[in-house]
C-alpha cells in the first residue's frame, strides 16, 4: 500500500503540474503567465518521464567497487530529462525574449490585444480590411455578385 | 553508410562555424552554406540506390541498439532527408540584412530535418523535432517585423504546449516498454502498447508532432505565421517541414501504434482539417492566408490518407506528400510578390505571364485535374477508402470531393483576377528571377511527373512497401533478438 | 496506326496549328482545312455509323494504377464525333473571315480563340473515344476545362459566368468522380464490360447513390434542372462562333456520358426496377420528369430574354430536355428521336447563333429591343434564321420536326400522356419565343441607324447556308440520320428503329419525303397564284398606315418591348428566379461556414487548447 501511495502522489504531482500548466495557457491572457504555463507543463512532462521507471528504494545506477546493487534506477530517463530540461530552458528564454520584442512593438502583453494588433498588421500589409469589421461581408464572390446583378434579366 | 551521418553533421557543423568563417571571408560565408547543402544532397543521392535493396542502420557512438542512438535509413527516410536538404537549398533565404543569421538557421534546419527523418529512436526524434522547431522560430522571426515577432510567439505557445504533450506521450511509452528505440518498440508494441495507455501515448504524441504537421486542433498558428513570415520560409514550413512531422507520425503508426482507434482519430482530425481549412480559405482575401488555409486542408488529406489501414494508406499518403512537396513551395514563391490583397492582383498576368501560367498549372494540379499528378494522388487516397465500405470513410470521401470543389472555386477566383483587365494606374511587381526559376523548376517537376507516371508510382509503391516492412526494420537495427532494456 | 489514331493526331495538330498560326491572315482557313481533314479521318471510320464496324481501337494505351487505359470509337462516339467536328468546321469557317479580323481589331487574340476552339474539339474527341470509366473521367475534365477556356476568352463579364460554370462543372465532376470510384469499389475495375456484368447484381441502395451521383455529374454539363443556371449566360458571352460551337455540341457531352454509363452499362431496365418509396414512380420516371421540367422552365425563361444570344442559349438548355427525355424513355422511337435531336439541334442551333453573330457583326447589338426590319438588308441571314427557327420549333419540313415527332410518338407508345403534355407545353413556348426572335430582328420596321446595313459577308453566309441545307435535307430525308442513330441503338443495346430514307416504317409511321413533297407542291402552287394571279404593288418598307395615320420612320410601331405581356403576367410568378434561391442558398451557406471557420482560426485558439487538454485529461483517466 505504501508503495502505491507514493506512486499515486508522484503521478498526481506530474499530471497536476501539467494540468496547471495547461490551465495557465488556456485561461490566462497575459503572455508572461502563458509562458510560465508552458514552463509548468514542461516540468510536469519531465517529471512524468522521470517517474516512468521510478522504483521505491532503488539506488542510483552507479556501480561502486564492482558490487551491483539489488535494485537500480533506470538511468536512461534521467539522461533524457536532462536533455529535455535544457531544451525547455532554451525555449523559455526564447519565448521571454520574443515577449519583450512584442511588448516593445505593440505596447501590450495581453494576448487578446496582441492578436488584434497582429490581425490589424497583417490586414494592413495585405491591403485588405480587417475581416472582423462589421462591414466585412459585402461581396463574397464573383458568382453571387453576378447572380444578384443578373437575376432580373 | 557512415556518409549518411554527414547529412546531419555537416550542415550543423557549418551552421555553427559560419560566423567564424564570416570573420575570415564574407564571400566564403555567403557561399559555403549552399555548397555544403549541395554536397549533402550529393551524399544522400549517392546512398539512395543502395538503400533500394536493403535499408541501413547505424549505431551512433558504437553502442548497440537498445542503448545506443540509432539512425535508420531506408528510402522513405532518405527521401524526406533529401527533400529537406534540397528544399532548403532551393529556398535558401535571401534577405539583405541578416544573411549570416538566416544562413546559419537554414543550415540548422536542414541538419535537424535530416536528423529527424533518419532517427530511429523516439527521444532522438523528440530532440531533433524541438531543435527544428526552435530553428523555425528563428526563421519566422528573422523578418524582424513586429508582426513576425507576435506570430512567432503565438506559434511558440502552441508549439511548446505540443512539445510538452509529446514528451508526456514519450514518458508513457517508456513506462510501458522501457525503451525508446523504435525497433525494440516495434517488437514490444503488440503486447505492451496495444492498450489504452498506448492509445493515450499516441494521441499525446499526435498532438505534439501534429503542431508542425498542421493537424486540426493545433494548427491555429498557420495563417498568422504564413502571413507574416517571408515567403521562402513559409514555403519551407508548409512544403517540407510539415512533411517531416508527418513522417514521424507515419513511422509511429507503422512501427508502434496499431490500434484501430488511432486510425479513427487520424481520420476524424483529418476530415476536420480538410473541412475547416478549405472553408476558411474560401473566404480569404489575401493570397498568403489563402495558401495557408489551403495547406491546412491538404495536410488534412494526408492525415485522411494515413488513416487508411495497411500499405495502401502509406502509399497514398506518400503520393500526396510528394505531390505537395513540389506544389506548395512553388505556390508560396509565387506569392512572394503577389502577396496581399487578391483584388489588387487584377491584371498581373500581363506583367508576368509565365508566373501566371505557372499558377494556373499549380492550381489545376492542386485541385486534381487529370492528367496532372494531383489527380492521381487524390485517386490513390479515395480508391482504398471506398473499398473499406465504412460510413466514416464515405464521409471523408465526400468531404474531400466537396473540398476540391471549393478549392477549384477559390483558386480560380485568383486566376480570374490575374487575367482580369488591369485597372489604370496600378503596377504589379515582377517576380525575382531566382524565385520564378525555382517555382518553375518545381512546376516543371509536376509536368515531368505526368510523363513518368507509371515508373514514379512503382517507385513510390516500393518505398511505401519498404517503409511498412516492420520485420526488416527490426532485423536491420538489431540482428540479434533484443532483450527488454529495462534495468530492474 | 488506326483510323482513330489518325483522327486524334490530326486533331492535336489542329490545336498546335491554331495556337501557332491563329493570328495569321490565313491561319483561320488553315485550321478550317484541318477540321475538314479531321472530318475525312472520321469518314474513314464511317463503317461505325452503318453498323458494318463495331469498334475502332486506338493503338495508344497506358497502364496506370494497374489499370489499362484504353481509347476506342464505337457507333455512339462516331455519331457524336461527327457532330463535334462538323460544328468545329463551320464555326471555324465562320470565324476565319471578316469576323476574325474584327475580333482581332477589337483586341481579341485570334490565336487563343482558334486554339481554344481546336482544343475543345480535341478534348471532346478524347472524351468520345474513352474506353473505360477512368479515361471517361479524364476526358470529362479535359472537356470541362477546355470549354472554361473558351468561355473566359471574352474577359470582363464573361469571367464571372465562366467562373460560375467552372464552379458548377467542377462540383459536378467531383460527384462524377465519386460515382465512378464507387463503381470501382463495387466492381473492382474501371472496365466498361465488368460494370455491365456487375450492374444487374448491384444493391438498390448502391444503385440509387450511383444514379444520383452520376446523373448530377453528367447533368451539370447538360444543364438539366436544377443545375441549369450557369449555361445560358456563359454561352451567350462566348465570342461569336465559339458560342455557336458550344451551343451546338458542348453540353451534349453530358448526354454522351450519360448514355454510355447509365443507359448502356447500368441499363434503363435497372432504373425501372428502382422504385421511389411511397410513390408510384421509379428512377426512370424521375429522370423523365426532370427532363420535362428541363424542357419547360428554361424555354419559358428564354421567352423572357431580350438578348438574342441569351434567348438562343436558354433554348439550348430546354432542348437538352427533349434529348434526355427521348433517351430515358429508351424504346426504339424515343432513343432514336433523342439521338437524332442531338444532330438536328446542333445543326440549327449553330446556324441560329451564326445568324445572330452576323447581325451583331453588322449592327453591333443583339438586343432584341434595338433591332427590327433587317429582312430587307440581310435577306440571306433572314432565310437562314427562318429555316433555323422552323427547325427549332419542330415544324415540318425541317429536321427538328422528325426528331420531336419521334419523341412525342415514343411518349404515346410508352403510355405517358402527362410527359407528352409537358413536352408539348415546351414546344409551345419554343414557338412563341422563336417568333419573338425573328420578329424583333428581321420583321417590322427598319431602324434609322440600320439603313446602311448590308448583308453579312460571304465567309459568314456560306456556313449558314451550308447548315441550312443540312437542316432541310435531313428533314427531307431523315433516313440519312436515322441510319446512324440505328447503328448507335444497336451498339448500346436498345431496340433498333425500323426506318427508311423518308422516315419510320411502322403503322402510322412517318414519311417525310411524302410530307415535304406535298408541302413543297402546296408552296409552289401558292407562289404561282401569288405571282400570276392578283395584282400587287411594291411599297417601301416604311410606307405604312396604322389606324388611318400615316407612319414615318420616326413613329415606332415595331413593338418589341414587353413581348407577350398577358402570358408573362400569367406565368411569371411560376418561374421567376426559379432555382436561383437554391444557388444563393448554397453560396451563403458556404459563406457562413467559411466565416465561422475563419473566426475559429482567428479567435478560438485558447478554447482549442482546452479541447486538447480534455483529450489529455481523458488519457490520464484512462491510464
Amino acid at each position: 500500500m505504501d508503495i502505491l501511495d507514493i506512486n499515486i502522489i508522484l503521478y498526481s504531482a506530474a499530471f497536476g503540474l501539467m494540468l496547471i500548466g495547461i490551465g495557465g495557457i488556456v485561461i490566462s491572457n497575459h503572455l508572461i503567465r502563458i509562458i510560465f504555463g508552458i514552463a509548468l507543463l514542461e516540468a510536469g512532462a519531465n517529471l512524468l518521464l522521470l517517474l516512468s521507471t521510478y522504483h521505491e528504494g532503488a539506488s542510483a545506477p552507479i556501480i561502486v567497487d564492482g558490487s551491483v546493487p539489488a535494485m537500480m534506477a533506470d538511468p536512461v530517463p534521467q539522461a533524457l530529462v536532462l536533455t529535455a530540461i535544457v531544451i525547455g530552458v532554451g525555449i523559455l528564454a526564447l519565448a521571454l525574449s520574443l515577449a519583450i520584442r512584442v511588448q516593445r512593438a505593440y505596447g501590450t502583453l495581453d494576448m487578446r490585444e496582441v492578436r488584434l494588433k497582429l490581425e490589424q498588421e497583417i490586414s494592413e500589409n495585405a491591403g485588405i480590411e480587417m475581416p472582423s469589421s462589421s462591414h466585412a461581408p459585402a461581396v463574397t464572390t464573383a458568382n453571387s455578385a453576378a447572380a444578384q446583378q443578373e437575376s432580373g434579366s | 553508410m557512415n556518409l549518411l551521418v554527414l547529412m546531419i553533421a555537416l550542415p550543423l557543423l557549418t551552421a555553427f562555424l559560419l560566423s567564424s568563417i564570416n570573420r575570415i571571408s564574407t564571400l566564403a560565408a555567403r557561399w559555403i552554406g549552399p555548397l555544403v547543402l549541395l554536397a549533402t544532397a550529393v551524399i544522400g543521392l549517392s546512398v539512395w540506390p543502395q538503400l533500394g535493396a536493403a535499408p541501413l542502420a547505424l549505431q551512433w557512438g558504437g553502442f548497440q541498439a537498445p542503448l545506443g542512438i540509432t539512425l535508420y535509413a531506408d528510402q522513405f527516410a532518405l527521401l524526406f532527408a533529401l527533400a529537406m536538404t534540397i528544399g532548403t537549398l532551393l529556398l535558401w533565404p535571401r534577405s539583405a540584412e541578416n544573411q549570416l543569421r538566416s544562413s546559419s538557421l537554414a543550415l540548422l534546419l536542414a541538419g535537424t530535418g535530416s536528423g529527424l527523418a533518419l532517427s530511429g529512436d523516439l527521444f532522438n526524434i523528440y530532440v531533433f523535432y524541438e531543435l527544428m522547431t526552435v530553428v523555425s522560430y528563428g526563421l519566422i522571426a528573422g523578418r524582424g517585423t513586429s508582426g513576425s515577432f507576435a506570430s512567432t510567439l503565438r506559434y511558440l505557445v502552441i508549439s511548446g504546449f505540443g512539445a510538452a504533450l509529446a514528451l508526456a506521450g514519450i514518458a508513457l511509452v517508456y513506462q510501458a516498454t522501457g525503451t525508446l528505440n523504435l525497433a525494440q518498440l516495434a517488437q514490444l508494441a503488440p503486447e505492451k502498447l496495444n492498450n489504452l495507455q498506448g492509445f493515450a501515448a499516441f494521441v499525446l504524441m499526435l498532438i505534439g508532432f501534429g503542431v508542425k504537421a498542421e493537424l486540426f486542433p493545433v494548427n491555429m498558428w498557420v495563417p498568422e505565421v504564413y502571413a507574416t513570415a517571408s515567403s521562402r520560409v513559409s514555403a519551407l514550413l508548409a512544403g517540407v517541414v510539415s512533411k517531416l512531422a508527418l513522417l514521424i507520425i507515419m513511422r509511429l503508426l507503422i512501427l508502434v501504434f496499431h490500434q484501430p482507434e488511432a486510425l479513427t482519430v487520424l481520420l476524424v482530425l483529418g476530415i476536420l482539417g480538410v473541412a475547416s481549412g478549405e472553408l476558411a480559405a474560401w473566404r480569404a482575401r489575401d493570397l498568403n492566408r489563402m495558401l495557408a488555409f489551403s495547406s491546412i486542408g491538404q495536410l488534412g488529406v494526408m492525415f485522411i490518407a494515413l488513416s487508411i489501414p495497411g500499405n495502401a494508406g502509406i502509399f497514398a499518403a506518400l503520393a500526396v506528400m510528394v505531390h505537395h512537396l513540389f506544389l506548395k513551395p512553388s505556390m508560396f514563391l509565387l506569392a512572394e510578390r503577389w502577396g496581399g490583397s487578391i483584388e489588387k492582383l487584377a491584371g498581373a498576368a500581363r506583367t508576368s505571364p509565365i508566373a501566371a501560367a505557372l499558377f494556373v498549372l499549380l492550381a489545376l494540379s492542386l485541385i486534381g485535374v487529370p492528367p496532372l499528378p494531383g489527380f492521381w494522388a487524390k485517386l490513390l487516397v479515395i480508391m482504398p477508402m471506398l473499398a473499406l465500405d465504412q460510413p466514416l470513410y464515405y464521409l471523408a470521401v465526400f468531404v474531400m470531393l466537396a473540398a476540391a470543389s471549393l478549392e477549384a472555386n477559390y483558386l480560380f477566383r485568383v486566376v480570374m483576377k490575374l487575367y482580369d483587365k488591369q485597372p489604370a494606374a496600378t503596377s504589379h511587381k515582377v517576380h525575382a528571377t531566382a524565385d520564378l526559376a525555382t517555382a518553375l523548376f518545381l512546376g516543371g517537376g509536376l509536368i515531368a511527373a505526368v510523363f513518368m507516371l507509371v515508373p514514379l508510382a512503382d517507385r513510390l509503391d516500393s518505398i511505401a512497401a519498404q517503409a511498412t516492412d516492420v520485420s526488416t526494420y527490426i532485423q536491420t537495427v538489431a540482428p540479434q533478438q533484443l532483450q527488454s532494456g529495462r534495468v530492474q | 496506326m488506326t483510323a482513330l489514331d489518325t483522327l486524334l493526331l490530326i486533331s492535336a495538330i489542329t490545336v498546335g496549328v491554331a495556337l501557332l498560326a491563329g493570328n495569321w491572315r490565313v491561319g483561320g482557313w488553315l485550321v478550317t482545312i484541318l477540321y475538314a481533314l479531321q472530318g475525312a479521318a472520321l469518314l474513314m471510320m464511317s463503317g461505325l455509323g452503318y453498323s458494318t464496324l463495331t469498334v475502332v481501337q486506338s493503338s495508344f494505351s497506358i497502364e496506370v494504377l494497374s489499370e489499362q487505359l484504353l481509347w476506342r470509337f464505337d457507333a455512339l462516339s462516331w455519331f457524336f464525333a461527327l457532330i463535334t467536328i462538323g460544328a468545329g468546321l463551320f464555326s471555324s469557317w465562320f470565324a476565319s473571315g471578316e469576323w476574325g479580323e474584327r475580333y482581332r481589331d477589337n483586341g481579341g487574340s485570334l490565336r487563343l480563340f482558334h486554339g481554344a476552339l481546336a482544343l475543345n474539339v480535341f478534348t471532346m474527341l478524347v472524351l468520345l473515344a474513352s474506353g473505360d470509366l477512368l479515361t471517361l473521367f479524364i476526358g470529362w475534365e479535359l472537356v470541362s476545362w477546355a470549354s472554361f477556356l473558351i468561355m473566359a476568352l471574352a474577359g470582363g463579364k464573361a469571367f464571372g459566368y465562366a467562373m460560375r460554370y467552372i464552379s458548377y462543372a467542377f462540383a459536378g465532376a467531383m460527384a462524377l468522380l465519386g460515382g465512378l470510384l464507387l463503381i470501382y469499389a463495387e466492381v473492382g475495375s474501371f472496365d466498361f464490360q465488368s460494370l455491365k456484368e456487375a450492374a444487374p447484381q448491384m444493391q438498390a441502395s448502391t444503385l440509387w447513390l450511383l444514379v444520383v451521383l452520376l446523373t448530377s455529374g453528367f447533368g451539370v454539363k447538360m444543364a438539366i434542372l436544377p443545375f441549369h443556371l450557369w449555361q445560358a449566360k456563359a454561352y451567350a458571352q462566348t465570342p461569336g462562333p465559339g458560342a455557336a460551337f458550344l451551343g451546338a455540341i458542348s453540353s451534349r457531352m453530358g448526354l454522351f456520358a450519360f448514355i454510355v454509363v447509365v443507359v448502356q452499362l447500368i441499363g434503363i431496365s435497372r432504373l425501372v426496377e428502382m422504385e421511389i418509396p411511397f410513390t408510384f414512380l421509379d428512377a426512370q420516371d424521375l429522370l423523365a420528369w426532370i427532363a420535362v421540367f428541363t424542357i419547360i422552365i428554361p424555354t419559358y425563361i428564354a421567352l423572357r430574354q431580350h438578348d438574342a444570344r441569351r434567348l438562343l442559349a436558354w433554348h439550348g438548355v430546354g432542348q437538352t430536355g427533349y434529348m434526355l427525355l427521348g433517351i430515358v424513355i429508351a424504346n426504339d422511337l424515343g432513343s432514336a428521336g433523342g439521338l437524332m435531336h442531338v444532330f438536328n439541334y446542333a445543326s440549327y442551333q449553330a446556324m441560329l447563333f451564326m445568324v445572330v453573330v452576323a447581325v451583331i457583326h453588322r449592327t453591333g447589338t443583339s438586343d432584341l429591343n434595338k433591332l427590327g426590319g433587317l429582312f430587307t438588308r440581310m435577306p440571306l441571314s433572314y432565310l437562314a434564321m427562318l429555316i433555323g427557327i422552323i427547325g427549332l420549333a419542330g415544324l415540318p419540313p425541317m429536321n427538328g420536326f422528325v426528331s420531336k415527332w419521334l419523341i412525342y410518338r415514343s411518349l404515346i407508345v410508352d403510355g405517358s400522356p402527362l410527359l407528352f403534355l409537358g413536352a408539348v407545353i415546351g414546344t409551345l413556348g419554343t414557338i412563341l419565343s422563336v417568333y419573338k426572335l425573328i420578329h424583333n430582328i428581321f420583321l417590322g420596321q427598319l431602324r434609322v441607324e440600320h439603313v446602311a446595313v448590308r448583308e453579312a459577308p460571304l465567309s459568314m453566309v456560306i456556313p449558314m447556308m451550308a447548315l441550312a441545307v443540312i437542316v432541310f435535307v435531313t428533314g427531307y430525308f431523315p433516313g440519312l440520320v436515322l441510319d446512324w442513330t440505328s447503328a448507335v441503338q444497336a451498339s448500346i443495346g436498345i431496340p433498333v428503329l425500323a426506318h427508311h430514307l423518308g422516315g419510320v416504317s411502322m403503322k402510322g409511321g412517318l414519311d417525310m419525303i411524302w410530307i415535304v413533297s406535298v408541302l413543297l407542291i402546296g408552296f409552289g402552287f401558292g407562289t404561282l397564284v401569288f405571282f400570276l394571279g392578283g395584282r400587287s404593288r411594291r411599297v417601301h418598307q416604311l410606307d405604312n398606315y396604322a389606324g388611318g395615320h400615316f407612319l414615318t420612320a420616326e413613329t415606332r410601331y415595331h413593338y418589341s418591348d414587353n413581348f407577350y405581356p398577358g402570358l408573362m403576367h400569367l406565368i411569371g410568378p411560376w418561374y421567376r428566379n426559379s432555382f436561383e434561391w437554391l444557388e444563393r442558398g448554397v453560396i451563403s451557406a458556404v459563406d457562413t461556414l467559411s466565416t465561422a471557420m475563419q473566426g475559429l482560426y482567428r479567435n478560438a485558439h485558447p478554447s482549442y487548447l482546452l479541447l486538447a487538454a480534455v483529450v489529455f485529461a481523458l488519457s490520464w483517466v484512462i491510464v
